[in-house]
Protein backbone atom coordinates (compact mmCIF):
# COMPACT_ATOMS: atom_id res chain seq x y z
CA UNK A 1 0.00 0.00 0.00
CA UNK A 2 1.29 3.22 -1.02
CA UNK A 3 2.46 5.59 1.65
CA UNK A 4 0.08 7.93 3.26
CA UNK A 5 -0.09 12.07 2.34
CA UNK A 6 -0.85 13.31 5.27
CA UNK A 7 -2.66 11.84 8.61
CA UNK A 8 -4.81 14.00 11.06
CA UNK A 9 -8.50 13.43 11.70
CA UNK A 10 -12.01 14.28 9.98
CA UNK A 11 -14.28 16.01 12.23
CA UNK A 12 -17.93 15.99 12.02
CA UNK A 13 -19.95 17.70 15.08
CA UNK A 14 -17.94 16.30 18.10
CA UNK A 15 -16.81 12.85 16.25
CA UNK A 16 -13.20 12.98 15.48
CA UNK A 17 -12.03 10.32 12.95
CA UNK A 18 -8.17 9.55 12.86
CA UNK A 19 -7.51 9.28 8.98
CA UNK A 20 -4.49 9.02 6.87
CA UNK A 21 -4.91 10.15 3.30
CA UNK A 22 -3.84 8.57 0.17
CA UNK A 23 -3.46 9.73 -3.60
CA UNK A 24 -5.91 8.07 -5.80
CA UNK A 25 -4.39 8.08 -8.55
CA UNK A 26 -0.98 7.46 -9.86
CA UNK A 27 1.72 8.82 -12.33
CA UNK A 28 2.09 6.45 -15.13
CA UNK A 29 4.13 8.76 -17.34
CA UNK A 30 7.53 8.28 -18.75
CA UNK A 31 9.64 11.14 -17.23
CA UNK A 32 13.28 12.47 -18.63
CA UNK A 33 15.94 14.15 -17.33
CA UNK A 34 17.56 16.69 -19.40
CA UNK A 35 21.12 16.03 -20.02
CA UNK A 36 23.66 18.27 -22.54
CA UNK A 37 23.65 17.01 -26.01
CA UNK A 38 27.60 17.43 -26.30
CA UNK A 39 28.94 14.84 -22.82
CA UNK A 40 25.31 12.89 -21.95
CA UNK A 41 26.09 15.02 -18.74
CA UNK A 42 22.99 15.78 -16.33
CA UNK A 43 21.67 18.95 -16.89
CA UNK A 44 21.68 21.33 -13.39
CA UNK A 45 19.18 24.42 -12.89
CA UNK A 46 21.51 27.50 -11.10
CA UNK A 47 19.48 30.43 -10.02
CA UNK A 48 20.85 33.53 -10.87
CA UNK A 49 20.68 37.07 -9.54
CA UNK A 50 19.95 38.62 -13.02
CA UNK A 51 20.84 42.26 -11.44
CA UNK A 52 24.29 41.07 -10.85
CA UNK A 53 24.89 38.18 -12.88
CA UNK A 54 26.17 36.22 -10.32
CA UNK A 55 24.95 32.73 -8.59
CA UNK A 56 22.44 32.93 -5.58
CA UNK A 57 21.99 30.22 -3.02
CA UNK A 58 18.77 29.22 -1.90
CA UNK A 59 19.00 30.90 1.80
CA UNK A 60 19.47 34.13 -0.64
CA UNK A 61 16.14 33.62 -2.05
CA UNK A 62 12.99 35.50 -1.09
CA UNK A 63 9.52 35.54 -2.54
CA UNK A 64 8.02 38.74 -4.10
CA UNK A 65 4.91 39.77 -4.66
CA UNK A 66 3.92 42.87 -6.96
CA UNK A 67 0.66 44.47 -6.31
CA UNK A 68 -0.94 46.12 -9.24
CA UNK A 69 0.49 49.44 -8.37
CA UNK A 70 3.92 48.28 -9.51
CA UNK A 71 5.27 48.19 -5.91
CA UNK A 72 6.60 44.54 -4.97
CA UNK A 73 6.41 43.20 -1.28
CA UNK A 74 8.72 40.91 -0.55
CA UNK A 75 7.71 38.07 1.83
CA UNK A 76 9.70 36.03 3.92
CA UNK A 77 8.94 32.62 5.53
CA UNK A 78 7.90 33.67 8.68
CA UNK A 79 5.51 35.81 7.25
CA UNK A 80 4.24 33.17 5.24
CA UNK A 81 4.41 31.02 8.95
CA UNK A 82 2.09 33.87 10.38
CA UNK A 83 -1.01 33.48 8.29
CA UNK A 84 -0.35 29.89 7.85
CA UNK A 85 -3.83 27.99 8.31
CA UNK A 86 -4.40 26.96 12.15
CA UNK A 87 -6.02 23.44 12.21
CA UNK A 88 -3.67 21.71 10.31
CA UNK A 89 -4.66 18.27 11.41
CA UNK A 90 -8.25 18.34 10.93
CA UNK A 91 -10.63 18.03 7.69
CA UNK A 92 -13.54 19.32 9.08
CA UNK A 93 -17.03 19.04 7.99
CA UNK A 94 -18.93 22.03 7.47
CA UNK A 95 -22.14 20.60 5.09
CA UNK A 96 -23.92 17.71 3.57
CA UNK A 97 -24.88 18.42 0.19
CA UNK A 98 -26.75 16.42 -2.83
CA UNK A 99 -23.72 14.61 -4.44
CA UNK A 100 -25.85 15.75 -8.18
CA UNK A 101 -25.55 19.49 -7.17
CA UNK A 102 -21.96 19.70 -7.52
CA UNK A 103 -20.87 20.13 -10.88
CA UNK A 104 -17.18 17.71 -11.68
CA UNK A 105 -15.38 21.31 -13.19
CA UNK A 106 -14.52 22.42 -9.75
CA UNK A 107 -13.24 18.65 -9.14
CA UNK A 108 -8.99 19.06 -8.58
CA UNK A 109 -7.02 15.70 -7.09
CA UNK A 110 -8.73 12.70 -6.04
CA UNK A 111 -7.49 11.00 -2.79
CA UNK A 112 -8.83 8.11 -0.24
CA UNK A 113 -9.72 8.58 3.43
CA UNK A 114 -8.26 5.57 5.55
CA UNK A 115 -8.74 5.44 9.29
CA UNK A 116 -5.62 4.91 11.35
CA UNK A 117 -5.52 3.72 14.89
CA UNK A 118 -6.70 1.07 16.80
CA UNK A 119 -9.93 2.44 18.70
CA UNK A 120 -12.98 0.89 18.13
CA UNK A 121 -15.03 3.87 18.33
CA UNK A 122 -13.34 5.36 15.47
CA UNK A 123 -13.53 3.09 13.24
CA UNK A 124 -17.03 2.39 13.44
CA UNK A 125 -17.58 6.05 13.00
CA UNK A 126 -15.40 5.74 9.60
CA UNK A 127 -18.04 2.93 8.51
CA UNK A 128 -20.96 4.61 9.85
CA UNK A 129 -20.03 7.88 7.42
CA UNK A 130 -19.55 5.35 4.60
CA UNK A 131 -23.18 3.49 5.29
CA UNK A 132 -24.40 7.13 5.89
CA UNK A 133 -23.20 9.09 3.06
CA UNK A 134 -24.08 5.91 0.68
CA UNK A 135 -27.50 6.13 1.90
CA UNK A 136 -28.62 9.77 1.65
CA UNK A 137 -26.26 10.31 -2.05
CA UNK A 138 -24.96 13.13 0.00
CA UNK A 139 -21.20 14.37 -0.51
CA UNK A 140 -19.58 16.08 2.33
CA UNK A 141 -17.89 19.82 2.26
CA UNK A 142 -14.87 20.33 4.39
CA UNK A 143 -11.97 22.21 4.81
CA UNK A 144 -8.30 20.97 5.33
CA UNK A 145 -4.68 22.09 5.44
CA UNK A 146 -1.86 20.24 3.85
CA UNK A 147 1.82 21.71 3.23
CA UNK A 148 0.51 25.58 4.65
CA UNK A 149 -2.60 25.38 1.84
CA UNK A 150 -5.99 25.14 2.73
CA UNK A 151 -8.37 23.30 0.36
CA UNK A 152 -11.86 22.67 -0.09
CA UNK A 153 -12.57 19.27 -0.10
CA UNK A 154 -15.66 17.00 -1.28
CA UNK A 155 -16.12 13.48 0.45
CA UNK A 156 -18.10 11.23 -0.71
CA UNK A 157 -17.84 7.45 -1.20
CA UNK A 158 -16.16 5.37 -3.57
CA UNK A 159 -15.21 1.47 -3.52
CA UNK A 160 -16.72 1.79 -0.09
CA UNK A 161 -14.16 4.29 0.97
CA UNK A 162 -14.44 7.47 2.01
CA UNK A 163 -13.09 9.49 -0.97
CA UNK A 164 -11.69 13.13 -0.53
CA UNK A 165 -11.73 15.14 -3.63
CA UNK A 166 -10.03 18.63 -3.32
CA UNK A 167 -12.33 21.26 -4.86
CA UNK A 168 -11.60 24.74 -7.21
CA UNK A 169 -13.18 27.63 -5.17
CA UNK A 170 -15.83 29.28 -7.79
CA UNK A 171 -14.06 32.49 -8.64
CA UNK A 172 -11.27 29.62 -10.31
CA UNK A 173 -13.82 28.61 -12.56
CA UNK A 174 -13.60 30.68 -15.22
CA UNK A 175 -17.05 32.05 -16.86
CA UNK A 176 -18.10 30.49 -20.52
CA UNK A 177 -19.52 34.14 -21.06
CA UNK A 178 -18.44 35.02 -24.59
CA UNK A 179 -17.72 31.57 -25.80
CA UNK A 180 -19.37 30.50 -29.34
CA UNK A 181 -22.38 28.33 -29.00
CA UNK A 182 -22.36 27.50 -32.35
CA UNK A 183 -25.42 27.97 -34.93
CA UNK A 184 -29.29 27.79 -35.19
CA UNK A 185 -31.41 24.33 -33.20
CA UNK A 186 -30.93 21.40 -35.53
CA UNK A 187 -34.59 20.51 -37.29
CA UNK A 188 -36.29 17.50 -36.04
CA UNK A 189 -34.98 15.21 -39.07
CA UNK A 190 -31.36 16.28 -38.44
CA UNK A 191 -31.56 15.58 -34.84
CA UNK A 192 -33.15 12.59 -35.14
CA UNK A 193 -30.81 11.44 -37.52
CA UNK A 194 -27.54 12.43 -35.23
CA UNK A 195 -29.25 11.00 -32.19
CA UNK A 196 -29.60 7.55 -34.20
CA UNK A 197 -25.45 7.97 -34.93
CA UNK A 198 -24.53 8.64 -31.77
CA UNK A 199 -26.98 5.45 -30.89
CA UNK A 200 -25.51 3.51 -33.28
CA UNK A 201 -21.85 4.38 -32.17
CA UNK A 202 -23.43 3.62 -28.18
CA UNK A 203 -21.00 1.70 -25.97
CA UNK A 204 -20.50 0.70 -22.18
CA UNK A 205 -17.71 2.86 -20.28
CA UNK A 206 -15.29 0.68 -19.71
CA UNK A 207 -12.57 2.50 -18.89
CA UNK A 208 -9.61 -0.67 -19.07
CA UNK A 209 -10.72 -0.61 -22.89
CA UNK A 210 -8.99 2.70 -23.61
CA UNK A 211 -5.27 2.58 -23.06
CA UNK A 212 -3.05 4.84 -23.23
CA UNK A 213 -1.29 4.61 -26.50
CA UNK A 214 0.66 7.63 -25.95
CA UNK A 215 3.09 6.09 -23.46
CA UNK A 216 3.60 2.66 -25.34
CA UNK A 217 4.25 4.91 -28.21
CA UNK A 218 6.85 6.41 -26.47
CA UNK A 219 8.07 3.08 -25.03
CA UNK A 220 8.57 1.69 -27.98
CA UNK A 221 10.19 5.17 -29.25
CA UNK A 222 12.91 4.03 -26.50
CA UNK A 223 13.34 0.54 -27.10
CA UNK A 224 14.29 1.49 -31.08
CA UNK A 225 16.64 3.99 -29.90
CA UNK A 226 18.14 1.86 -27.33
CA UNK A 227 18.57 -0.70 -30.37
CA UNK A 228 19.97 1.92 -32.36
CA UNK A 229 17.31 2.55 -34.75
CA UNK A 230 16.18 5.93 -36.36
CA UNK A 231 13.43 7.47 -35.33
CA UNK A 232 11.24 9.77 -37.50
CA UNK A 233 8.63 11.88 -37.25
CA UNK A 234 5.15 11.20 -38.20
CA UNK A 235 4.37 13.09 -41.52
CA UNK A 236 1.74 16.11 -40.68
CA UNK A 237 -2.09 15.15 -41.64
CA UNK A 238 -4.49 16.84 -43.82
CA UNK A 239 -6.87 18.46 -41.22
CA UNK A 240 -10.71 18.20 -42.30
CA UNK A 241 -12.76 21.03 -43.17
CA UNK A 242 -16.88 21.02 -42.30
CA UNK A 243 -18.96 19.39 -44.01
CA UNK A 244 -21.40 21.18 -46.67
CA UNK A 245 -24.18 19.38 -46.45
CA UNK A 246 -24.96 17.92 -42.91
CA UNK A 247 -27.93 15.71 -43.53
CA UNK A 248 -26.37 14.00 -46.67
CA UNK A 249 -23.01 13.61 -44.45
CA UNK A 250 -25.46 12.06 -41.33
CA UNK A 251 -26.82 9.59 -44.09
CA UNK A 252 -23.94 8.46 -45.08
CA UNK A 253 -22.39 8.34 -41.34
CA UNK A 254 -25.28 6.36 -40.30
CA UNK A 255 -24.91 3.88 -43.26
CA UNK A 256 -21.36 3.37 -41.84
CA UNK A 257 -21.67 3.17 -38.43
CA UNK A 258 -24.78 0.32 -38.39
CA UNK A 259 -22.69 -1.57 -41.14
CA UNK A 260 -19.85 -1.21 -38.67
CA UNK A 261 -22.10 -2.13 -35.81
CA UNK A 262 -23.40 -5.54 -37.37
CA UNK A 263 -22.26 -8.42 -38.86
CA UNK A 264 -19.45 -10.03 -38.12
CA UNK A 265 -17.92 -6.16 -37.60
CA UNK A 266 -15.10 -4.86 -39.35
CA UNK A 267 -12.37 -5.22 -36.91
CA UNK A 268 -11.95 -9.07 -37.57
CA UNK A 269 -9.37 -10.35 -39.34
CA UNK A 270 -9.80 -10.20 -43.08
CA UNK A 271 -11.16 -7.13 -43.82
CA UNK A 272 -9.62 -4.31 -45.43
CA UNK A 273 -6.62 -2.36 -43.66
CA UNK A 274 -7.52 0.69 -45.00
CA UNK A 275 -10.75 0.66 -42.99
CA UNK A 276 -8.84 0.68 -39.74
CA UNK A 277 -7.73 3.34 -38.16
CA UNK A 278 -3.81 3.91 -37.22
CA UNK A 279 -4.16 2.76 -33.66
CA UNK A 280 -5.69 -0.86 -34.73
CA UNK A 281 -3.32 -0.55 -37.41
CA UNK A 282 -0.96 -0.17 -35.11
CA UNK A 283 -1.89 -2.89 -32.77
CA UNK A 284 -1.70 -5.42 -35.44
CA UNK A 285 1.62 -4.18 -36.16
CA UNK A 286 2.82 -4.64 -32.63
CA UNK A 287 1.55 -8.01 -33.04
CA UNK A 288 3.19 -9.10 -36.00
CA UNK A 289 6.04 -7.19 -34.70
CA UNK A 290 6.16 -5.21 -37.90
CA UNK A 291 9.62 -3.82 -37.37
CA UNK A 292 9.95 0.43 -37.44
CA UNK A 293 6.30 0.75 -36.98
CA UNK A 294 6.35 3.51 -34.10
CA UNK A 295 7.17 5.79 -36.96
CA UNK A 296 5.30 4.75 -39.52
CA UNK A 297 2.13 6.22 -40.74
CA UNK A 298 -1.47 5.00 -41.61
CA UNK A 299 -0.70 4.01 -45.36
CA UNK A 300 2.56 2.59 -44.47
CA UNK A 301 1.18 0.61 -41.44
CA UNK A 302 -1.37 -1.10 -44.21
CA UNK A 303 1.09 -1.61 -46.51
CA UNK A 304 3.35 -3.15 -43.91
CA UNK A 305 0.65 -5.56 -42.37
CA UNK A 306 -0.46 -6.25 -46.10
CA UNK A 307 2.75 -7.74 -47.31
CA UNK A 308 3.08 -9.53 -44.42
CA UNK B 1 -13.67 37.03 -25.63
CA UNK B 2 -11.62 34.83 -23.63
CA UNK B 3 -8.78 33.09 -26.09
CA UNK B 4 -8.59 29.42 -27.16
CA UNK B 5 -5.73 27.21 -26.44
CA UNK B 6 -6.11 25.14 -29.26
CA UNK B 7 -8.30 25.03 -32.69
CA UNK B 8 -9.66 22.00 -34.05
CA UNK B 9 -12.07 19.63 -35.01
CA UNK B 10 -14.25 16.70 -33.63
CA UNK B 11 -14.95 14.26 -36.33
CA UNK B 12 -18.13 12.07 -35.81
CA UNK B 13 -18.26 9.81 -38.82
CA UNK B 14 -18.47 12.17 -41.80
CA UNK B 15 -19.67 14.91 -39.92
CA UNK B 16 -16.69 17.20 -39.15
CA UNK B 17 -17.45 20.22 -35.91
CA UNK B 18 -15.04 22.85 -35.48
CA UNK B 19 -14.05 23.51 -32.16
CA UNK B 20 -11.67 25.70 -30.04
CA UNK B 21 -10.74 24.79 -26.66
CA UNK B 22 -10.73 27.12 -23.78
CA UNK B 23 -9.85 26.54 -20.28
CA UNK B 24 -12.55 25.86 -17.76
CA UNK B 25 -10.54 26.46 -14.98
CA UNK B 26 -7.31 28.57 -13.47
CA UNK B 27 -5.60 28.66 -10.14
CA UNK B 28 -6.01 31.74 -7.97
CA UNK B 29 -3.29 30.66 -5.59
CA UNK B 30 -0.86 33.44 -4.70
CA UNK B 31 2.29 32.63 -6.70
CA UNK B 32 5.72 34.42 -5.63
CA UNK B 33 8.53 34.98 -7.89
CA UNK B 34 11.57 34.05 -6.73
CA UNK B 35 14.07 37.16 -5.95
CA UNK B 36 17.68 38.10 -4.76
CA UNK B 37 16.84 39.03 -0.79
CA UNK B 38 19.75 41.42 -1.25
CA UNK B 39 19.01 43.78 -4.00
CA UNK B 40 15.07 42.41 -4.84
CA UNK B 41 16.81 40.87 -7.79
CA UNK B 42 14.91 38.99 -10.11
CA UNK B 43 16.23 35.25 -9.89
CA UNK B 44 16.52 33.20 -13.24
CA UNK B 45 17.26 29.44 -13.58
CA UNK B 46 19.99 28.66 -15.75
CA UNK B 47 20.66 25.44 -17.31
CA UNK B 48 24.16 24.18 -16.22
CA UNK B 49 26.75 21.12 -17.61
CA UNK B 50 27.28 19.39 -14.60
CA UNK B 51 30.11 18.34 -16.47
CA UNK B 52 31.29 21.19 -17.85
CA UNK B 53 30.51 23.71 -15.04
CA UNK B 54 28.94 25.67 -18.06
CA UNK B 55 25.60 27.46 -19.01
CA UNK B 56 24.23 25.34 -21.84
CA UNK B 57 21.54 26.90 -24.22
CA UNK B 58 18.15 25.41 -24.82
CA UNK B 59 18.88 23.82 -28.28
CA UNK B 60 21.56 21.55 -26.65
CA UNK B 61 19.84 20.10 -23.97
CA UNK B 62 18.30 16.24 -24.85
CA UNK B 63 15.77 14.05 -23.04
CA UNK B 64 17.54 11.18 -21.31
CA UNK B 65 16.01 8.41 -20.23
CA UNK B 66 17.25 6.75 -17.25
CA UNK B 67 17.81 2.51 -17.31
CA UNK B 68 20.58 2.36 -15.24
CA UNK B 69 22.51 4.53 -12.72
CA UNK B 70 24.18 6.97 -14.99
CA UNK B 71 22.85 5.23 -17.94
CA UNK B 72 20.36 6.90 -20.26
CA UNK B 73 18.90 6.25 -23.65
CA UNK B 74 19.34 10.33 -25.26
CA UNK B 75 16.36 11.08 -27.23
CA UNK B 76 16.20 14.29 -28.94
CA UNK B 77 13.00 16.65 -28.31
CA UNK B 78 12.28 15.84 -32.14
CA UNK B 79 12.30 11.64 -31.30
CA UNK B 80 10.16 12.51 -28.11
CA UNK B 81 7.63 14.30 -30.38
CA UNK B 82 7.25 11.35 -32.33
CA UNK B 83 5.42 9.53 -30.24
CA UNK B 84 3.28 12.22 -29.74
CA UNK B 85 0.27 10.92 -31.56
CA UNK B 86 -1.72 11.93 -34.97
CA UNK B 87 -0.66 15.67 -35.34
CA UNK B 88 -3.46 17.00 -36.88
CA UNK B 89 -5.69 18.68 -34.66
CA UNK B 90 -8.77 16.14 -35.45
CA UNK B 91 -10.84 14.51 -32.10
CA UNK B 92 -11.96 11.45 -33.58
CA UNK B 93 -15.11 10.57 -31.29
CA UNK B 94 -14.95 6.28 -31.26
CA UNK B 95 -18.08 5.43 -28.89
CA UNK B 96 -20.62 7.53 -27.00
CA UNK B 97 -20.92 6.06 -23.63
CA UNK B 98 -23.60 6.99 -20.52
CA UNK B 99 -22.56 10.51 -19.69
CA UNK B 100 -23.44 9.64 -16.00
CA UNK B 101 -21.47 6.45 -15.60
CA UNK B 102 -18.16 7.95 -15.83
CA UNK B 103 -16.84 8.52 -12.80
CA UNK B 104 -15.54 12.19 -12.47
CA UNK B 105 -12.38 10.80 -10.56
CA UNK B 106 -11.26 9.93 -14.57
CA UNK B 107 -11.45 13.56 -15.53
CA UNK B 108 -7.83 14.99 -15.28
CA UNK B 109 -8.90 18.66 -16.81
CA UNK B 110 -11.64 20.33 -18.09
CA UNK B 111 -11.76 22.41 -21.21
CA UNK B 112 -14.40 24.65 -22.50
CA UNK B 113 -15.21 23.08 -26.19
CA UNK B 114 -16.87 26.30 -27.90
CA UNK B 115 -17.77 26.51 -31.70
CA UNK B 116 -15.03 26.83 -34.48
CA UNK B 117 -15.41 29.71 -36.90
CA UNK B 118 -17.20 27.88 -39.53
CA UNK B 119 -19.65 24.53 -38.99
CA UNK B 120 -22.02 26.73 -36.20
CA UNK B 121 -25.10 24.40 -37.05
CA UNK B 122 -23.13 21.16 -37.08
CA UNK B 123 -21.66 22.22 -33.32
CA UNK B 124 -25.55 22.86 -32.37
CA UNK B 125 -26.31 19.80 -34.01
CA UNK B 126 -23.73 17.44 -31.59
CA UNK B 127 -24.28 19.46 -28.64
CA UNK B 128 -27.97 18.88 -28.69
CA UNK B 129 -27.88 15.16 -29.62
CA UNK B 130 -25.45 14.63 -27.01
CA UNK B 131 -27.71 16.29 -24.44
CA UNK B 132 -30.75 14.13 -26.06
CA UNK B 133 -29.40 11.11 -25.32
CA UNK B 134 -27.63 11.64 -21.99
CA UNK B 135 -24.28 10.70 -23.59
CA UNK B 136 -20.52 11.26 -24.01
CA UNK B 137 -18.52 11.00 -26.88
CA UNK B 138 -15.04 9.46 -26.50
CA UNK B 139 -12.02 9.91 -28.93
CA UNK B 140 -8.20 10.48 -29.10
CA UNK B 141 -6.52 13.52 -29.35
CA UNK B 142 -2.78 15.29 -29.70
CA UNK B 143 -2.61 18.37 -27.48
CA UNK B 144 0.56 19.71 -26.86
CA UNK B 145 2.55 17.41 -28.14
CA UNK B 146 1.46 13.75 -26.34
CA UNK B 147 -1.88 12.04 -27.39
CA UNK B 148 -4.99 11.97 -24.50
CA UNK B 149 -8.54 10.48 -24.49
CA UNK B 150 -11.10 13.16 -24.11
CA UNK B 151 -13.94 12.68 -22.92
CA UNK B 152 -17.25 15.25 -24.68
CA UNK B 153 -20.00 15.95 -22.81
CA UNK B 154 -22.42 18.85 -22.99
CA UNK B 155 -23.22 21.55 -20.23
CA UNK B 156 -25.84 23.92 -20.23
CA UNK B 157 -25.17 25.16 -24.05
CA UNK B 158 -21.59 24.59 -24.45
CA UNK B 159 -19.59 21.12 -24.94
CA UNK B 160 -17.09 20.43 -22.39
CA UNK B 161 -13.91 18.24 -22.91
CA UNK B 162 -12.39 16.42 -20.04
CA UNK B 163 -9.04 14.96 -21.06
CA UNK B 164 -9.40 11.62 -19.35
CA UNK B 165 -7.08 9.52 -16.81
CA UNK B 166 -6.54 5.83 -18.19
CA UNK B 167 -7.74 2.89 -16.07
CA UNK B 168 -4.08 2.56 -14.83
CA UNK B 169 -3.80 5.77 -13.02
CA UNK B 170 -6.45 5.35 -11.09
CA UNK B 171 -6.06 3.77 -7.49
CA UNK B 172 -9.02 1.32 -6.82
CA UNK B 173 -10.72 1.12 -3.28
CA UNK B 174 -9.67 -2.18 -2.51
CA UNK B 175 -5.82 -0.99 -2.41
CA UNK B 176 -6.53 0.79 0.29
CA UNK B 177 -6.73 -1.21 3.40
CA UNK B 178 -8.13 -0.90 6.48
CA UNK B 179 -9.20 -2.88 9.61
CA UNK B 180 -12.80 -3.14 9.42
CA UNK B 181 -14.65 -2.39 13.28
CA UNK B 182 -15.48 -5.34 15.54
CA UNK B 183 -18.86 -4.90 15.19
CA UNK B 184 -21.25 -2.94 12.48
CA UNK B 185 -22.54 0.48 13.83
CA UNK B 186 -25.97 -0.46 15.28
CA UNK B 187 -29.25 0.79 13.91
CA UNK B 188 -29.37 3.85 16.54
CA UNK B 189 -26.18 4.93 15.64
CA UNK B 190 -27.02 4.77 11.44
CA UNK B 191 -29.94 7.09 12.61
CA UNK B 192 -28.15 9.35 14.67
CA UNK B 193 -25.41 9.76 12.41
CA UNK B 194 -28.17 10.45 9.41
CA UNK B 195 -30.14 12.75 11.48
CA UNK B 196 -26.30 14.62 12.00
CA UNK B 197 -26.17 14.86 8.44
CA UNK B 198 -29.26 15.81 7.73
CA UNK B 199 -29.02 19.25 10.36
CA UNK B 200 -25.59 19.83 8.28
CA UNK B 201 -27.66 19.46 4.77
CA UNK B 202 -27.71 22.80 2.75
CA UNK B 203 -28.07 23.67 -1.17
CA UNK B 204 -24.58 23.67 -2.98
CA UNK B 205 -23.36 27.55 -3.42
CA UNK B 206 -20.17 27.33 -4.26
CA UNK B 207 -20.12 30.64 -3.92
CA UNK B 208 -20.50 30.30 -0.67
CA UNK B 209 -17.26 29.00 -0.13
CA UNK B 210 -14.33 31.09 -0.35
CA UNK B 211 -10.53 30.52 -0.06
CA UNK B 212 -10.04 31.94 3.06
CA UNK B 213 -6.19 30.86 2.86
CA UNK B 214 -5.62 33.15 -0.09
CA UNK B 215 -7.28 35.89 1.18
CA UNK B 216 -5.17 35.62 4.67
CA UNK B 217 -1.66 35.88 2.23
CA UNK B 218 -3.28 38.52 0.20
CA UNK B 219 -4.14 40.53 3.62
CA UNK B 220 -0.59 39.45 4.94
CA UNK B 221 1.09 41.43 1.56
CA UNK B 222 -1.01 44.61 2.32
CA UNK B 223 -0.27 44.64 5.42
CA UNK B 224 3.59 44.12 4.90
CA UNK B 225 2.84 46.80 2.11
CA UNK B 226 1.72 49.71 4.54
CA UNK B 227 4.89 48.62 7.22
CA UNK B 228 2.33 46.98 9.53
CA UNK B 229 2.79 43.67 11.14
CA UNK B 230 0.66 40.10 11.30
CA UNK B 231 0.09 38.58 14.45
CA UNK B 232 0.77 34.75 14.72
CA UNK B 233 -2.15 32.25 15.70
CA UNK B 234 -2.03 29.33 17.72
CA UNK B 235 -3.07 25.61 16.27
CA UNK B 236 -5.50 23.63 18.73
CA UNK B 237 -5.39 19.99 18.12
CA UNK B 238 -9.25 18.77 18.25
CA UNK B 239 -10.15 15.53 21.01
CA UNK B 240 -10.44 12.53 20.54
CA UNK B 241 -13.60 11.13 21.18
CA UNK B 242 -13.81 7.69 22.11
CA UNK B 243 -17.99 7.03 22.54
CA UNK B 244 -19.34 7.77 19.74
CA UNK B 245 -22.97 7.66 20.74
CA UNK B 246 -22.43 10.17 23.56
CA UNK B 247 -20.67 12.22 20.78
CA UNK B 248 -23.22 12.07 18.05
CA UNK B 249 -25.74 12.98 20.85
CA UNK B 250 -24.07 15.83 21.73
CA UNK B 251 -23.28 17.41 18.35
CA UNK B 252 -27.05 17.12 17.86
CA UNK B 253 -27.50 19.41 20.88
Amino acid sequence: MARSLWTGSLSFGLVNVPVALFSAVRDQDLHFHQLHEKDGARIETRRFCAEEDKEVPLDAIGHAYDLDDGKTVVVTDEDLEAVAPRKTRTIDIEAFVDADEIDPIAFDHPYFLAPTGDAEGPRRAYQLLVEVMEQTGRLAIGRFVMRAKEYLVAIEVRDERLALTTMRFADEVRSADGIDTGGKKPAKAQLDQAVALVEALAADWDPSAWKDCYRKRLEDVIARKRKGRKISAPEPAREPAPVPDLMAALERSLAEATKGASGSGRRSAGDDLADLSREELYERAQQADVPGRSSMSKDELVDALGSG
Amino acid sequence: MPRSLWNGTISVGLINVPVKLYTATESKTVHFREVHLEDEGKIEHRRFCSKEDKEVPYEDVVRGFEIGKDKYVVLSKDEVAAAAGDPAHVIDLEQFVPADDIDPVFYAKTYYAGAGDKGGDAYRLLHDALERTGRAGLGRFTFHDREYLAAIRPRDSLLLLHTMRFADEVVPGKQVEYDAPGRKPDKREVEMAAKLVDSLHERWKPGKWKDEYRASVLDMIERKAAGKQPRKPREQPPEETPDLMAALEASLK
